[in-house]
């Protein structure tokens, strides 16, 4: 190569290049060469020297309407500053970033980093530590943090040699946001931070089996043979239907899904965590799956006769019992960049590891040039019928509040456009089957963890991502309970989210199964009794609009008006205790055994159940 | 059945945990472990043995190729071992 070449090649130089840097210094500028626009975290005395860096850096960066390059948002615990990140990344597509002191500061975000692991959410923890002199000493505010985020993240790198620190933060973000995403931590100790070290501006530590792994997975192309087989089933089936799951969002291929499943005609199902990566009002869109899938979602997979899993895991969600799922599916084809997810949980007769859009690209370009175009009219008729038939209800004649009504009429104003966040239980599954969504990233939930608490901070880092949008945290009394400090949170910052609070005396999922499995014995999961003023609290944390909700009649004037104020509100409603969740494929049961319950018509009358609730 | 997985594994503090660790969080048991140096002082060979069936021991095999301290990780045949 001649040496004009590799000069054109080469980025041209940081112009920090060359520069004595702080190891503090270092963190907060490789932040902002990757783009990092805010941080979350909370100060302490192991993490101080970047907290000073990142105030310098705010001051000499202003922007010329005085606001700072890069804001650092404080929750009122770490654990909110991870999931803020958290929201901020699953709203934008973009890494997420928290910064915590050691000790106690790094282990309140071991939750949100686990639960961003176990959703596949790019995020960048960086956590102060005790100076490498003191490691292992039991010093004041150790903690292990390399063995217990360790088994917790995508990966966790303590930096005790200073001159790799640069080097590291940048590939910390690099695995964040690489193959599948997840979050990353990065332990630094205080003589770190302090250490004068010349800044390069472009090193990245090599880890050559990762990246080895990761180029074959990106480069992995779907050859002629290959996709030849595809179209071979698919023009064979009656009945095929596109299983698309979170991967489809992390990989950003919801147009490309879209195309590929218009030029076939092909329906489309989503997991909780692939909500909005397809629009969920269109024709052949059939929303969730699953546990608590809609029941014509849930029978078109008994009915299909070829499944494509799109980004998806066949998780114990959707297949509780994997061996009955999907029964008469005489194909399942599944593309994913996780080879470790193909034939995890059911074996399958086509797969493809690679990244989803140039794989569903090349299909939809290969299914073109072949004429492929299924006759798949009477599949259609059939999910119409199923969908009008077996179509989502609930008691509308009840004279308590019944949530889903809630949800409607927010979702009447909303038009499929609001970014939403959930905590975890009823509301959430209510949230999921009665929320319109037209786009990606739109549906904020913490799926794979279910980590009640997640709803208010993560609407918090969304409403960073996305400062015009509407955001609203539909939660519950008890997860709200979990985080309910970061109230404060949103007027400290002025944002002007909509926080909706289903109260329904308690732990309402938790009840459900209580109901359904142990005899109606209601341990511990009964808050009737409970002294919380959800409203004064909120009006105590600054909320101006705060109101609560107990007539039925009131509930269109209410939610309009709640929407309508522009600033932070916050709305308790006061829901039937005993509305539930529904349809519902219990634990250890098939789709064809779905509990409909008494408002959604079942296909046929579920079998009696005979399961232990083990996997609750 | 015996399964017996080698690796080359990144000399980094934390790498060994990290591999322990996924077994651990999975359930299974080590039985046997060696780790030794190579002519790259950076890389460390691994070998280690346990008890799972061939389902646990493919799918194992996928999660230590996500481990980033992991250059190559191979799932010997146990033919290998009895030569
Ligand atoms: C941190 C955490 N602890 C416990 C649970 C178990 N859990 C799942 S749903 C639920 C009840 C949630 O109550 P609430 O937030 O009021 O929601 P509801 O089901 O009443 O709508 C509990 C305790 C959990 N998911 N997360
Ligand atoms: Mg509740």
């Amino acid at each position: 190569m001649s040496a004009q070449l590799q000069a054109a090649e080469t980025p041209p130089a940081h112009p920090l290049a060359g520069a004595t840097l702080s190891g503090a210094d270092v963190v907060v500028q490789v932040l902002a060469d990757e783009g990092v626009e805010v941080i979350f975290g909370y100060s302490g005395g192991a993490i101080l020297p970047v907290y000073d860096a990142v105030f310098r850096y705010n001051r000499e960066h202003a922007r010329p309407d005085a606001r700072e390059p890069m804001p650092l948002i404080v929750p009122a615990n770490e654990q909110g500053a991870g999931f803020m990140a958290q929201g901020y990344a699953r709203a934008s597509g973009k890494v997420g970033v928290a910064l915590v002191t050691s000790g106690p500061g790094a282990t309140n975000t071991v939750t949100p980093v686990r639960d961003a692991m176990a959703d596949s959410i790019p995020l960048v923890v960086i956590c102060g530590q005790v100076p490498t002199t003191a490691l292992g000493s039991d010093a004041f505010q150790e903690a292990p943090v390399g063995n217990v985020m360790g088994a917790c993240a995508k990966h966790v790198f303590l930096v005790t040699d200073a001159s790799k620190l640069e080097a590291t933060l940048r590939t910390a973000f690099d695995i964040a946001r690489s193959g599948r995403p997840g979050p990353v931590v990065v332990d630094i100790p205080k003589d770190v931070q302090n250490a004068q070290l010349e800044f390069d501006g472009a090193s990245r530590l090599p880890i050559h089996g990762y990246r080895a792994r990761l180029r074959a997975v990106e480069h992995s192309h779907l050859d002629g043979e290959t996709c030849a087989a595809f179209f071979g089933a698919l023009k064979q089936a009656k009945r095929p239907l596109i299983y698309a799951g979170g991967g489809v969002i992390a990989a950003g291929a919801a147009v490309a899904l879209r195309a590929f499943a218009d030029a076939f005609g092909l329906p489309v199902t989503t997991t909780l965590m692939g909500l909005g990566g397809v629009d969920t009002t269109g024709p052949l869109a059939l929303h969730m799956l699953g546990m608590h899938g809609t029941a014509y979602a849930n029978y078109a997979v008994e009915d299909c006769d070829f499944l494509f899993a799109v980004g998806a895991r066949f998780d114990d969600r959707v297949a509780g019992v994997a061996a009955k799922f999907a029964p008469r599916a005489r194909f399942i084809a599944h593309i994913d960049i996780d080879p470790a997810e193909i034939d995890k949980v059911k074996s399958v007769q086509w797969r493809h590891v690679g990244a989803l859009v140039p794989a569903l690209d090349r299909l939809t370009a290969y299914g073109r040039a072949h004429g492929v175009l299924p006759p798949l009219a009477d599949w259609h008729a059939h999910l119409a019928a199923l969908k009008r038939e077996h179509a989502m209800d609930y008691d509308r004649a009840s004279d308590l509040i019944q949530p889903q009504a809630v949800i409607e009429a927010i979702n009447r104003r909303a038009q499929g456009r609001a970014i939403v966040s959930t905590g975890v239980g009823q509301h959430q599954m209510w949230a999921a089957q009665y929320f319109d969504f037209r786009a990606p990233r739109q549906w904020l939930t913490s799926g794979s963890m279910g980590t009640m608490g997640f709803g208010l901070p993560a609407a918090i880092g969304a409403q960073f991502a996305r400062p015009d949008a509407l955001v609203i945290d539909i939660d519950g009394d008890g997860s709200i309970r979990m985080n309910i400090g970061e109230l404060e949170t949103v007027t400290t910052y002025g944002l002007p989210i909509k926080v909706v609070v289903l109260n329904n005396g308690g732990d309402g999922m938790v009840r459900q199964w209580q109901k359904l499995y142990f005899g109606q014995r209601f341990s511990a999961t009964d808050k009737s009794l409970h002294k919380k003023d959800f409203v004064r609290a909120a009006q105590a944390d600054g909320f101006e609009w705060a109101k609560r909700l107990t007539d039925k009649a009131a509930i269109e004037a209410t939610i309009a008006d709640f929407l309508a104020f522009d600033g932070p509100a916050f709305l308790e409603v006061m829901i039937d205790p005993d509305a539930g969740v529904y349809p519902m494929v219990g634990p250890g049961a098939s789709y064809a055994q779905m509990i409909t319950g008494d408002f959604i018509r079942a296909r046929s009358a579920p079998a009696a159940l005979d399961a232990t609730p083990h996997m609750f | 059945m015996r399964h017996t997985l080698a690796m080359l594994l990144q000399n980094e503090s934390g790498a060994l945990v990290r591999v322990a660790g996924l077994l651990a969080a999975r359930g299974y048991n080590i039985d046997t472990l060696t780790v030794v140096t190579t002519a790259d002082p950076a890389v460390s060979q691994l070998t280690l043995s346990l008890q799972c069936d061939d389902a646990g021991a493919m799918q194992l095999l996928q999660q230590m190729r996500k481990l980033i301290d992991v250059l190559q990780v191979a799932h010997l045949p146990a033919a290998a071992l009895a030569a």
